[in-house]
C-alpha cells in the first residue's frame, strides 16, 4: 500500500505524459456538471452565481496573474444571520496546479450546490445560514486557460507563467514541446527501432512492453511530442515556468535549490499573493480546502518532517474529518502529507494551517482506478496507478474503459508522422482530457463526493453556546457568576498550534458593566469545589479556548450592581453575548 | 538636521542645514541622519548629477517612510543592463546608524569619481527600515528595530499599548533596577554601577529586578511588554527565517521593506556582488561554520520508504551524483534531474553552512582588509562585530542570491586594556602569524596559560601542543584556527560582562559618562522606589559624531577594492586547426580576470546568476560538435575555461563569437576561418 502511495508521489512530483475541448455551452444557474468549464466559463459561471443569488453572494476580484487575467472569488454570506467577520469562514480553492482542472468543478459544485438547496434543503439551509463561504474555482487562472487552450500532456501547463530558465543555458521558455499533429495534444513519439527496448504488446497493439533480455525489439520511445526549439539538441526541455503556485507561499518556503518551482522569493507568484492578502483580510477562516488533482487522496500536513508532529489535540479534529471524508469519497485516502506523499516547502495548506489558524486539507481528485471495464470487485491492478498506465494489465483495462465508455475519446491511436529529426516516427498514447480527470459522465459523482466532504467539514466548525450557569450573591455586593461555553462540533474555537505558537491573540471572554468592578475572574477548574485559576491582572478579560465538543468554565467574583454583560469575542467563532441583572 | 551629541539632540535651523548639505555634497559626511534628512540628500546628489542617477522608491514603511534606493551608473534607466552591479543595503536592522551615514557617503564618493561608475552600477539602498532608524533621532531617545507596523507583541486584547516611558524626562530610555525579594541581579563588586546575575550555586542572592524604564501603561503586570512596532525588516529574509518570533515577521518578505528587496533582487540579474552596512562584519570576519543539520551531500541517507523505490540501500550514504545516476532512469524524457530535484524529494533541506571554496576567498580578503586597515592606521582592538543573524539580508544575498556578499559594522567599542595575564598577552591572533621557530621559543608556562585563558579542553597539555608543532603536525596557525572554532570559555565569576565593562570604559573616557548613566533613585507607580539609570541606547555602536567622519574614510573605500575583485569574463584566446574538406577545429577560451569566482561555489549550487553564454554566428556553419549556443557554468577567478567546437564551413569565412553574463560582463571577437 505505501509503496503505492510513493508511486503515486514520484507520479505527482515529475511532469508526465497527452487533448479535448469542453463544449461552448452557454452558463446558467443551476450550472451543469457534464463537462468541463474552460477559465471564461469559470468567471461566466461565477457571475451568473452571483447575478441568481444577489442576496446571499458577492463576487470579489482579488488580483491579476502574471499574464493579466482576473483572479475572482465568490463569497456566500446570508446577511440576515450576521456579518461574514462574526461567522467561521470556509475557505475553499483549486485548479492551482493549471491542469488539475476538475479542483474547479468541485469548487463550482460546491457552490451551485448550497445555492440551489438553500431554502430547500434543512441542512444546507442551516450551513449557509452558520458559515461565510469563500471560494475561489481557480487559482491558477493562467494554467487553466492555458491548459484549455494550448496543446499539453494531462500534467502540462502545472505551473505560474513566470518566466524561468529551467534548464540553465541563459534563454526562458524557449522549447515547448510541440503538437506536430495539431491535434489540440501533447502525446508521445515512439520509433520503429528494431534495437528499441520495447515490442508490441500481443493483446493490445496499442500499448507497448517492455523486452526480455534477448528478445527483439520494436520500439524507441522518443519521449512528449515536440522538436528541438532552440537547437541546443534536446527536445522540451524548457517549457512554461516552472514556477510551481503551490510552492511559493510564505510558511517554511525554501528557495529553488532545496525545492525546483519554489520561484525566487515567497509570494513572487502576482495571483498566490493577492489572494494570500484576500486571506489574510478574512482572519475569521477556520477550515480550508485545497483541491488538486490525483490518486485519491485527502492530505493533511504537515509537509516536511523537520515541523515535527501537529498538536495531537488539532490531530484528531483532522482524523475526524479525514476519516468521515474517506468514507464520503469511496477509495480516497486520508494521509499526512510528507509522510505518505512527498516533502514540500512552502505550499498553500501549510501557510493557511500555521499563519491563518485554519485546519486546512487537501483533496487530490481522481484515481484512473475508477476507470473499470470488469465485473464488481474484479478491477484489474486495484490501487496500482502508475504514471502513463506502465503497468500493462491496467492500461490493458484503462484502453477497453476508452473503447466502451469513452468511446475512444481518451486514447490518440498510433499515427505516422513525419519528423524533422527523427524521420518516420508515430505519435500517440493518452490524450490531455486523460489520466488525471475523469470522464464528463463521472464528473458529477466526483464533484458531488468531495463537494459533501467540504460540506461535512462545514458542519464542524465552531458552535458556541455561552450560557450563565451560576449567580449567587458571596458577600455585600459581591456575586459569583459561572459562564459555561459550550461548543456541539469538532473544531475548537482556535486551532491548538495557534494557542501553542501565539499565532494571533486568544479567543476573549469579557465581563463589561459600568457599574460593576470585577475582583477575580479565572477558568474554572472543578466545578464541585469550586476550584479556579483566578488571573492575577485585568480579570475582567480572560483568554480562552472552546474545545471541540466540549466545554469550558469561567468564574468571576464582580462587585457592584446594575447590568452586567458577559461578551466572547472569538476571531473565528464569532460573537456571544448575555446580559443580566445583578 | 540633528546632528548627535549623545544625550541631547540639537536643533540645528533650516539654513544651516542647507549647509550642511552642501558641505555633504562634497563628500564631507557628517555624523547621522534623520530618515527625511537621508532622502533629501540622496535626492540631491540625484538632482546635482541627473545623466548618471536614478532615484527609486522601492517600498513605503508601514510609518509612512518611503525606502529608496539610489542607482548610479552609465546605463542609468535602461531596461537592458550589460554592467554589472554592486548592491549596497544600509542598516536593514535600523538601530546602525552609522551604517546609513556609510551609504551617504559611499554615494558621495562614488559620485565624485566617474570612473567609479565606468565599469559598473550601484544601487545604494541608504536604509532599509527608516522606521526603525526614526528612533534614533526621536525623543525619547530608544533602540529598537522594529518597523512601525503595528503588532500585538503579548497577544492581549490592546496592541502596542506598553511602550516604554521616560520616567526621569532626561529624553533617554534607560533601565530600572528594584530591589525585589525575588530579584536574579546584583550589583558587581568592582563597579556597582555593573549589575550581573547572582550565581546561587555560589550562595549568591539576587538582589534587583531589572526592567526597561517605564510603567505597566495597560495594568497586566508587565512593563512595556508591548511598545509600539512590529518587524525587524533586517531578519525578515528567507535564508533560516524562523516563524514566530517576537519580531521577525510572519513570513519572509512579509514587511514591505523587505519584500520591496526581494523583489528588486530578482528583478536585477547584473547584481554581482552585496554589501550590507549593519552590525556584522564579512569583510573583517569570514561567515560562520559550523552550524548543525547541513546535510552532508558526499553523504546522504535515503529513507526507508523512498530507498525501495530507487534501489537504494536505506542503511549506505550516497553522495549527490550517485543519486542522481540512479533516479534518472525513472523520469519521464527530457526531465533533468539535478541536485535540487534529488534535494526536495529527499527533503534535504537548505545549505546551513558557507561552502569552502567560498570561504577561501572571504579569508583571503579578510587577511587583506585586515593589512589595508593596519596600513590605514587602525590598528586598535575592538570588541567583534555581531554574527550575522538568521534571515538577515547578508545570509540571503549569500545562500540565495549566490552572490559574494559582504558586510561591514564600521565601529564596536574599543576593547578595555587588559589586565597583565600569565600569558604575557599572547592572542590567537597573534599566534596565528608566529612562526614555529617563534612559538618553541616560548616558555611552556606561557604556552599553558595561554591555551587556560583561551578555554582549550584540559586535556590539551602545553607539551602535546609543542610536541605537534615541533613535528610539525600543526603549524601556529592551523593551531590558532582550531583555537578560534572553540567555545569561548566562560567569563570568570564575579566578573562583569565583556560588552558592559568595554562600554563604561569607553563611556568614561570619551562620552564623559554619558554612555552609560549613573543609577538615580525615582519612585515609580506601581514598583515604589527604584534606580533608573544604565546602558544609554546606541552607545555601543554608535560612535560620537566626530569620530563618524574619519572611520568612513577609512572603511568605506574598501568595497572599490572588492569591487576589483569582481568576475570579469573575456574571450581570451582561439586557435583554428583545419581539418580538411572545410572542417574545422574551434578552440577558445574564456578567461576570467578578476579575483573572485563566476559564480560562487553557493552560486553554483543555487543557479543563481545565470550561465555565461558563448554565441558562434556565421554563414553556413555546420556545428559537427558542440553548439551555436554554449553554457558555461562556472569560470574560477583568474583561471580560463577551454572550449571546443568541430564546425564545417564551405566557403571560408568569418566567425563573430560573443559572450554575455548576466553579471560578469561581455566580450565579442571575430575570426576568420579558412582563406
Amino acid at each position: 500500500m505505501k509503496r503505492y502511495y510513493i508511486l503515486t508521489a514520484f507520479l505527482l512530483f515529475f511532469v508526465v505524459v497527452s487533448t479535448g475541448m469542453a463544449q461552448d455551452s452557454k452558463v446558467t444557474v443551476p450550472l451543469r456538471f457534464d463537462h468541463y468549464y474552460p477559465y471564461e466559463q469559470v468567471v461566466a459561471a461565477l457571475k451568473a452565481l452571483n447575478k441568481a443569488y444577489p442576496s446571499l453572494t458577492h463576487l470579489n476580484l482579488v488580483g491579476h496573474s502574471e499574464e493579466n487575467r482576473q483572479i475572482w472569488a465568490i463569497t456566500i454570506n446570508n446577511p440576515k444571520t450576521g456579518k461574514e467577520s462574526d461567522k467561521p469562514g470556509v475557505y475553499v480553492d483549486g485548479n492551482i496546479h493549471g491542469n488539475e482542472i476538475q479542483a474547479s468543478e468541485v469548487c463550482l459544485y460546491f457552490v451551485n450546490y448550497l445555492l440551489t438547496n438553500y431554502g430547500k434543503n434543512d441542512k444546507i439551509t442551516k450551513l449557509v445560514d452558520k458559515n461565510a463561504y469563500y471560494v475561489i474555482p481557480t487559482v491558477n487562472v493562467d494554467g487553466r486557460y492555458h491548459f484549455f487552450h494550448d496543446a499539453n500532456t494531462p500534467s502540462t501547463n502545472r505551473g505560474l507563467r513566470r518566466p524561468k530558465d529551467d534548464d540553465h543555458d541563459g534563454l526562458v521558455n524557449e522549447d515547448f514541446p510541440d503538437d506536430l499533429d495539431g491535434d489540440g495534444n501533447i502525446c508521445i513519439m515512439r520509433k520503429r527501432d528494431p534495437n528499441g527496448k520495447y515490442k508490441t504488446d500481443p493483446e493490445d497493439a496499442r500499448l507497448m512492453i517492455r523486452v526480455k533480455p534477448g528478445e527483439k525489439g520494436e520500439w524507441t520511445i522518443l519521449g512528449q511530442e515536440g522538436i528541438d526549439n532552440d537547437g541546443d539538441g534536446r527536445i522540451n526541455e524548457d517549457a512554461e515556468g516552472y514556477v510551481d503556485p503551490n510552492r511559493n507561499w510564505g510558511y517554511n518556503w525554501a528557495p529553488p535549490y532545496v525545492q525546483s518551482g519554489a520561484g525566487d522569493y515567497p509570494f513572487s507568484g502576482l495571483g498566490i499573493k493577492a489572494i494570500a492578502k484576500f486571506i489574510l483580510d478574512r482572519p475569521n477562516i477556520i477550515m480550508v480546502w485545497a483541491f488538486h488533482n490525483n490518486g485519491g487522496m485527502i492530505l493533511r500536513g504537515p509537509s516536511t518532517k523537520a515541523e515535527g508532529k501537529l498538536n495531537t489535540s488539532d490531530i484528531s479534529v483532522y482524523d475526524y474529518l479525514g476519516k468521515n471524508g474517506e468514507k464520503i469519497v469511496p477509495g480516497y485516502r486520508y494521509l499526512i502529507s510528507w509522510k505518505d506523499l512527498y516533502s514540500t516547502y512552502g505550499d498553500f495548506t501549510d501557510f493557511t494551517d500555521n499563519i491563518v489558524g485554519a485546519y486546512s486539507l487537501v483533496g487530490e481528485l481522481f484515481r484512473t482506478a475508477d476507470e473499470t471495464y470488469s465485473k464488481p470487485g474484479k478491477t484489474s491492478g486495484g490501487d496500482d496507478e502508475i504514471f502513463g498506465g506502465s503497468s500493462n494489465e491496467r492500461s490493458r483495462e484503462r484502453l477497453k474503459f476508452n473503447d466502451h465508455l469513452a468511446m475512444g475519446e481518451l486514447y490518440k491511436p498510433w499515427t505516422p508522422f513525419h519528423h524533422p529529426v527523427y524521420g518516420d516516427i508515430e505519435i500517440g498514447g493518452w490524450v490531455k482530457m486523460s489520466s488525471r480527470l475523469p470522464h464528463p459522465f463521472m464528473l458529477e459523482d466526483l464533484v458531488h463526493r468531495n463537494a459533501s466532504a467540504v460540506i461535512f467539514s462545514a458542519e464542524q466548525t465552531p458552535e458556541i453556546k455561552m450560557e450563565v450557569t451560576g449567580k449567587k450573591k458571596t458577600g455585600k455586593n459581591l456575586y459569583q457568576i459561572r459562564i459555561r461555553l459550550t461548543n456541539s462540533k469538532a473544531m475548537p474555537s482556535m486551532t491548538y498550534h495557534s494557542v501553542k505558537k501565539k499565532a494571533y491573540p486568544m479567543d476573549m471572554l469579557k465581563v463589561l458593566g459600568t457599574q460593576v468592578k470585577v475582583v477575580a475572574g479565572g477558568k474554572l477548574v472543578n466545578e464541585y469545589t469550586g476550584q479556579t485559576n483566578y488571573k492575577k491582572y485585568k480579570p475582567e478579560v480572560q483568554f480562552v479556548q472552546v474545545p471541540g465538543f466540549g466545554k469550558t468554565d469561567y468564574q468571576f467574583l464582580v462587585e457592584g450592581k446594575g447590568t452586567v454583560t458577559i461578551l466572547f469575542e472569538s476571531r473565528k467563532a464569532g460573537k456571544k453575548t448575555v446580559t443580566f441583572k445583578l | 538636521m540633528r546632528i548627535l551629541t549623545l544625550g541631547v539632540p540639537k536643533v540645528v535651523s533650516g539654513v544651516f542645514l542647507f549647509l550642511i548639505v552642501s558641505l555633504y555634497l562634497h563628500a564631507q559626511p557628517g555624523g547621522y541622519y534623520t530618515p527625511a534628512e537621508t532622502v533629501r540628500i540622496i535626492n540631491d546628489l540625484a538632482k546635482k548629477n541627473p545623466d548618471v542617477t536614478r532615484v527609486v522608491t522601492l517600498a513605503t514603511t508601514p510609518g509612512k517612510n518611503p525606502v529608496i534606493l539610489l542607482e548610479i551608473g552609465k546605463e542609468t534607466g535602461r531596461q537592458t543592463r550589460t554592467l554589472p552591479a554592486l548592491l549596497v543595503v544600509g542598516n536593514p536592522e535600523g538601530d546602525v546608524p552609522i551604517a546609513t551615514s556609510a551609504a551617504l557617503y559611499l554615494a558621495g564618493s562614488v559620485l565624485k569619481d566617474p570612473a567609479r561608475y565606468e565599469h559598473l552600477t550601484w544601487y545604494i539602498i541608504p536604509a532599509l527600515n527608516p522606521d526603525a532608524e526614526a528612533f534614533f533621532t526621536g525623543t525619547p531617545k530608544y533602540r529598537d528595530q522594529r518597523n512601525a507596523q503595528p503588532h500585538n507583541d503579548d497577544m492581549d486584547d490592546l496592541t502596542d499599548e506598553d511602550g516604554c516611558n521616560d520616567l526621569d524626562g532626561n529624553g533617554i530610555i534607560t533601565m530600572m533596577r528594584v530591589k525585589d525579594p525575588e530579584g536574579q541581579w546584583i550589583a558587581i563588586k568592582d563597579d556597582p554601577r555593573i549589575m550581573r546575575k547572582a550565581n546561587p550555586s555560589k550562595g549568591e542572592k539576587g538582589v534587583y529586578k531589572l526592567y526597561t524604564e517605564g510603567i505597566d501603561d495597560d495594568g497586566d503586570g508587565k512593563y512595556n511588554e508591548d511598545g509600539p512596532g512590529g518587524t525587524n525588516v533586517g531578519i525578515n529574509f528567507p535564508h533560516l527565517f524562523k516563524p514566530f518570533t517576537a519580531s521577525g515577521g510572519r513570513w519572509p518578505g512579509s514587511a514591505p521593506e523587505s519584500f520591496a528587496l526581494l523583489k528588486f533582487a530578482a528583478g536585477h540579474p547584473e547584481i554581482a556582488m552585496s554589501m550590507v552596512y549593519g552590525s556584522s562584519d564579512f569583510c573583517l570576519v569570514p561567515p560562520k561554520k559550523g552550524r548543525k543539520g547541513s546535510v552532508d551531500m558526499n553523504k546522504i541517507k535515503v529513507p526507508e520508504n523512498m530507498a525501495g523505490m530507487i534501489g537504494a540501500d536505506p542503511d549506505k550514504t550516497y553522495s549527490m551524483k550517485e543519486l542522481i545516476k540512479m533516479v534518472q532512469p525513472m523520469a519521464p524524457p527530457g526531465f533533468e534531474i539535478d541536485e535540487s530535484v534529488i534535494a526536495s524529494f529527499l527533503g534535504l533541506g537548505a545549505v546551513v553552512n558557507p561552502l569552502d571554496e567560498d570561504l577561501k576567498f572571504y579569508k583571503e580578503l579578510s587577511e587583506q582588509y585586515k593589512k589595508y586597515l593596519k596600513d590605514k592606521g587602525m590598528e586598535a582592538e575592538r570588541l567583534d562585530p555581531a554574527a550575522a543573524k538568521d534571515g538577515s539580508v547578508e545570509l540571503w544575498a549569500y545562500y540565495h542570491l549566490g552572490l559574494p556578499s559582504f558586510s561591514m559594522d564600521f565601529w564596536t567599542l574599543p576593547k578595555p586594556k587588559k589586565e597583565k595575564k600569565e600569558s604575557g598577552g599572547l592572542t590567537i591572533d597573534q599566534l596565528e602569524k608566529m612562526s614555529k621557530e617563534d612559538f618553541l621559543a616560548l616558555d611552556e608556562e606561557k604556552i599553558a596559560a595561554f591555551l587556560k585563558e583561551n578555554g582549550a579542553p584540559a586535556q590539551f597539555k602545553a607539551a602535546n601542543v609543542i610536541n605537534m608543532i615541533k613535528s610539525g603536525q600543526v603549524s601556529p596557525k592551523q593551531m590558532a584556527s582550531m583555537m578560534k572554532q572553540m567555545p569561548k570559555k566562560e567569563k570568570e565569576e564575579g566578573e562583569a560582562d565583556p560588552k558592559t565593562k568595554a562600554l563604561i570604559a569607553f563611556s568614561d573616557s570619551n562620552l564623559n559618562g554619558n554612555g552609560y548613566l549613573p543609577w538615580k533613585p525615582f519612585k515609580h507607580p506601581t514598583l515604589g522606589e527604584v534606580e533608573i539609570g544604565g546602558a544609554v541606547p546606541y552607545a555601543d555602536n554608535t560612535p560620537p559624531p566626530g569620530m563618524v567622519d574619519s572611520l568612513l574614510k577609512i572603511q568605506v573605500p574598501w568595497i572599490f577594492t572588492l569591487a576589483d575583485k569582481l568576475p570579469s569574463l573575456s574571450l581570451l584566446d582561439t586557435k583554428v586547426t583545419p581539418k580538411g574538406g572545410g572542417v574545422y577545429a574551434l578552440e577558445l577560451w574564456v578567461e576570467n580576470k578578476g579575483y573572485l569566482p563566476y559564480p560562487t561555489a553557493m552560486g553554483k549550487r543555487d543557479k543563481h546568476p545565470g550561465p555565461v553564454v558563448v554565441t558562434i554566428d556565421g554563414n553556413n556553419l555546420t556545428f559537427l560538435e558542440g553548439r551555436k549556443r554554449t553554457p558555461v557554468q562556472t569560470v574560477a577567478g583568474l583561471k580560463a575555461v577551454k572550449l571546443s567546437w568541430l564546425i564545417q564551413s564551405e566557403k571560408p569565412g568569418t566567425l563573430n563569437i560573443s559572450l554575455t553574463s548576466p553579471s560578469a560582463g561581455s566580450d565579442r571577437k571575430q575570426i576568420k576561418i579558412g582563406g
